[in-house]
């Protein structure tokens, strides 16, 4: 536990300096660091070859070594490679080139069966390549991403609201409405009362205690989504206790997620009784996790050299999400229920952003409370993503046999064939305790009783262009915050995802209101046999926001600029396009750590 | 004869003359008069003895899960009062029970405690480094007076609570880092006071007497000038325990002040932010709460402004 004794005798000091300071620091921290305006040559290169990728002459936060990109065009067709496989380059990708006009392939290293689940997802929409080159690593590109969905940006006033006018060049069903306005509130209360008062149509994650409230009002309706997601207690297995692994398994019996289930969690949530929600294929072999066990665990914790129990810290940010509806309240009854095994804890809010961070970085010392909503529906997108070779440290040092485990289940195709891996898998994180899985959360979504074709996806990705609401011409949807930017690709937070999922779209697409992966700009996405080229035919006569025509090149240059992070277009808001490395395994040319 | 209907003169004009009444006394004629001062001490007096006696009013220990502990229990369950037709086989809670299982009642109760403690305790170091600081600046005047009253006008400058909350972050959250941020951003206010009063008194004819028969000016200040100049810091006083609670209670709103399970109202108040139309009784004792104690500091301390203020005589 961190002391702040010394700081606190300072305290008049610091006062006064700071009352001097902060316009000072103020003053300073105002002007961003201005980036470098070196840039690399390729956006000045030939016409037909726009991409040329950065010669040698390279920014110095290139690492060390050759340029890993190989990028040629051949009678206009694009194509970027990576030199080798292995190596500095950590990623599953090997090529991605246009055979013809409307033809993608996509080249792996190792087998990919996930590839029609993950290229669905949001982050890799395809915008055209004029466009990216123009508006790439602008805050235009950040505000006004083009695309080929059902609405484009008209709007977006900070703070307020984002607008969206329906684009009539859709290729596929107009959208039923003119106008698609998103606002936000990080209130359940306040959300709930616009609703009523009618100023919009459709609310995100009503409180647990207001499930009642909308199902029995007749000007609303009540639609339940699907728990795809977990909440967890997360441990640091680097900081004592918790690198004692009785102690993380005393913590996991000393928990009664029942109780917290029954009482904090609207109706439709469940027990976790694994770490993956069981909706998903082999995510629920291997054993349950532990029953609740007081005794146990006051044994464990003894046998651990702690009869007496310790002293430690429970972190959570004050953010209500679909794996989390009441944190305050979860927090404190987690808290009073260890107190029974004789561990005490002191409850610590942090900032939403600094604690993801900090849990990124495996600051986090003691417990902390947080929660993964599904992207894809694949136990990649959950285990991986936690326990993988590539995970954060959130938990600190990774488990050589758990990461072995997820490497032999990922690449794998065929359900059967990765079962035995995943019950192993499961099996080892019960015994590890990395984290203590608690829940799979329900939520509810409201709209006004007159909104024809309303839904809830189990992915948090609605899709406004179906809903009719009652022959109005606008629709109005509240969501719990704002985005910070709404180029998709270098966003994680959902509330940004939805806003990008009306603008844009991707090679295939999710089932409206499901996770069944179905045709999106590309008619088809088919495989060879083992699974390591993806041909992708495109859909043709699809028109950008901006009138140009969807083409092969435009699908490699999206991707292409997510995927090598020398590319001079690889800007987005921070840069840091994780989605991309963390589903696809890695960047080409990524900057040493 | 001539003399005897002097003496009676005498006796009558001496008589109607009450025996002489020191300024204190006087003030307190004058205080018991107002019946607002009478409230605002009424409802103080509640809540000191409330905070004295919480163990034995409050029915349940206020961090106290009653989750499994009592048969039957709600969440969030309105006010139970067997008066008022709740089944007598039902345990009474008077004021509901709250989004974690415990008894709000026995939580208000306990806050009460921990409300007085804040507001005194604030204060309490405000007063304390503001007379010492306005005292000094005003007695010896001159450039100390400058640098003196030039920081606080800057820590003047910034809005109150902001300040509070710039100084809490650097702390870290925490109730006592958060009395302190209230008592750092309230100090310019007692020092301006006493400063003022300082710089009327020392020019008082007693001060001179003083100086006269050879009192240094430490002893001056602190045994003549301070106790002439202290009746508007004790209002100031007053009416600032008022502001502590209440700005303390926002910061704890704000998750800044009192840490979880802490009883303590402006907490209370957040935690159950979103419920005010689904359980508005969480939200309306511990606002009540904060908003009867507010009110009588700041009836009292309108009573004894009116009572010490002698401007303000009629």
């Amino acid at each position: 536990m961190q002391t702040d004794t010394p700081v606190r005798r300072q305290a008049p000091v610091v006062a006064m300096l700071l009352t001097l300071l902060i316009p000072l620091i103020a003053a300073c921290g105002g002007a961003p660091a201005v980036q470098s305006p070196t840039e690399a040559p390729a956006a000045t290169a030939a016409p037909e070859a726009p991409t040329t990728a950065p010669a040698a002459t390279a920014a110095p936060t290139e690492p060390a070594g050759e340029n890993q990109a190989v990028y040629t065009t051949e009678n206009g067709l694009m194509a970027v490679a990576a030199v080798e496989c292995g190596g500095n380059y950590t990623g599953l990708l090997k090529e991605i080139a246009a055979v013809d006009p409307l033809t993608v392939r996509f080249t792996f290293c190792v087998p990919d069966p996930a590839f029609r689940a993950k290229a669905a997802f949001t982050p890799f929409a395809i915008l055209p390549s004029e466009y990216l080159e123009s508006a790439g690593g602008t805050g235009e590109l950040i505000e006004r991403p083009i695309g080929t969905g059902p609405y484009q940006v008209e709007s977006w006033t900070r703070g307020d609201n984002i607008t969206l006018k329906r684009f009539d060049g859709y290729w596929g069903e107009p959208a039923k409405t003119e106008t698609l306005i998103f606002r936000w509130s990080a209130e359940a209360a306040q959300r709930l009362l616009e609703l009523q008062s009618g100023t919009v149509d459709g609310i995100d994650n009503i409180a647990p205690d207001a499930f009642e409230v909308v199902a029995a009002d007749p000007n609303l309706q009540l639609i339940e989504r699907e728990a795809l997601n977990v909440f967890y207690v997360g441990m640091n297995n680097t900081y004592p206790p918790f690198d004692n692994e009785k102690v993380r398994q005393a913590i996991a019996m000393g928990i009664d997620r029942q109780r917290i289930v029954d009482n904090f969690y609207p109706p439709g949530s469940e027990v976790a009784s694994h770490f993956t929600p069981c909706a998903i294929p082999n995510a629920c072999v291997g054993e349950e996790w532990y029953k609740y066990d007081p005794e146990m665990a006051r044994k464990l914790l003894a046998e651990a050299g702690f009869p007496n129990g310790f002293e430690t810290v429970l972190e959570y940010r004050d953010v209500v999400r679909g794996y989390l509806p009441e944190p305050g309240r979860v927090a404190e009854d987690i808290q009073a229920q260890l107190a029974e095994i004789g561990v005490k804890v002191t409850i610590n809010v942090i900032e939403s952003g600094t604690f993801l961070d900090k849990a990124d970085a495996g600051e986090l010392k003691g417990l902390h409370l947080l929660g993964w909503g599904a992207d894809y529906p694949d136990m990649t997108n959950f285990l991986d993503f936690h326990f993988g070779a590539g995970a954060s440290k959130q938990f600190g040092n990774k488990f050589p046999d758990l990461v072995e485990a997820l490497k032999q289940g990922a690449s794998r195709a065929d359900d059967a064939e990765r079962e035995p891996f995943y019950v192993e898998a499961n099996n080892l994180i019960k015994k590890h305790v990395p984290m203590v899985p608690i829940a799979h959360g329900g939520s509810g979504v409201a709209y006004k009783a007159d909104v024809r074709g309303a839904f809830a996806s189990p992915l948090g990705n609605e899709y406004f262009a179906v809903m009719d609401p009652g022959g109005r011409k606008t629709f109005v949807w509240m969501q719990n915050g704002e985005p910070a930017g709404i180029y998709c690709a270098d966003e994680t937070d959902g509330e940004a995802l939805r806003v990008c999922e009306q603008v844009t779209e991707g090679l295939l697409a999710y089932e409206i209101g499901g996770t069944e992966v179905g045709p999106g700009l590309a008619e088809e996405c088919t495989a060879n046999a083992d699974l390591t080229v993806w041909t992708c035919k495109l859909r043709s006569g699809v028109k950008f926001h901006d009138g140009s025509d969807l083409d092969a090149n435009d699908v490699v240059m999206s991707w292409a600029v997510q995927w090598d992070a020398a590319n001079p277009l690889h800007k987005g808001r921070d840069g840091s396009f994780t989605y991309f490395s963390s589903l696809w395994g890695g960047f080409l040319n990524a900057p040493a750590e | 004869m001539s003399s005897t209907s002097t003496t009676t003169t005498a006796v009558t004009l001496v008589t109607p003359m009450r025996p002489a009444e020191g300024p204190w006394r006087r003030a307190w004629r004058q205080f018991i008069h107002q019946r607002s001062a009478i409230i605002g001490m009424a409802i103080i007096g509640v809540l000191v003895f409330t905070a004295i006696f919480a163990p034995w009013i409050a029915p349940f220990d206020p961090t106290e899960v009653l989750l499994g502990k009592e048969e039957g229990i709600q969440k969030r369950s309105g006010p139970c009062l067997h008066l008022f037709g709740c089944p007598p086989d039902r345990p009474q809670h008077i004021m509901g029970v709250d989004g974690n299982f415990r008894d709000l009642f026995s939580r208000v109760i306990y806050g009460a405690r921990l409300s007085l403690f804040i507001g005194f305790v604030t204060v309490s170091i405000s007063v304390a480094i503001g007379v010492l600081l306005g005292a000094v600046a005003g007695f010896v005047g001159g450039w100390v007076d400058n640098v003196i009253m030039r920081v606080l006008d800057v820590v003047l400058a910034f809005p109150f609570l902001l300040l509070a909350i710039a100084i809490v972050s650097v702390l870290g959250p925490g109730l006592l880092n958060a009395m302190l941020g209230i008592a750092i951003v309230s100090i310019p206010a007692y020092a301006r006071v006493i400063r003022a009063s300082v710089l009327s008194a020392r020019e008082e004819e007693y001060v001179l007497a003083a100086r006269t028969i050879g009192l240094g000016p430490l002893a001056i200040l602190f045994g003549h000038i301070l106790p002439n100049a202290i009746s508007p810091l004790i209002v100031q006083a007053t009416l600032g325990i008022g502001t502590a609670i209440i700005e303390v209670a926002a910061l704890s709103f704000l998750g800044l002040g009192a840490q979880p399970p802490t009883p303590e109202w402006g907490s209370m108040l957040s935690a159950e932010r979103n419920q005010v139309f689904t359980a508005p009784h969480l939200v309306f004792f511990p606002g009540l709460a904060i908003m009867l104690t507010v009110l009588g500091f700041n009836l009292l301390g309108d009573g004894l402004r009116d009572a010490l203020d002698p401007r303000l005589k009629v």
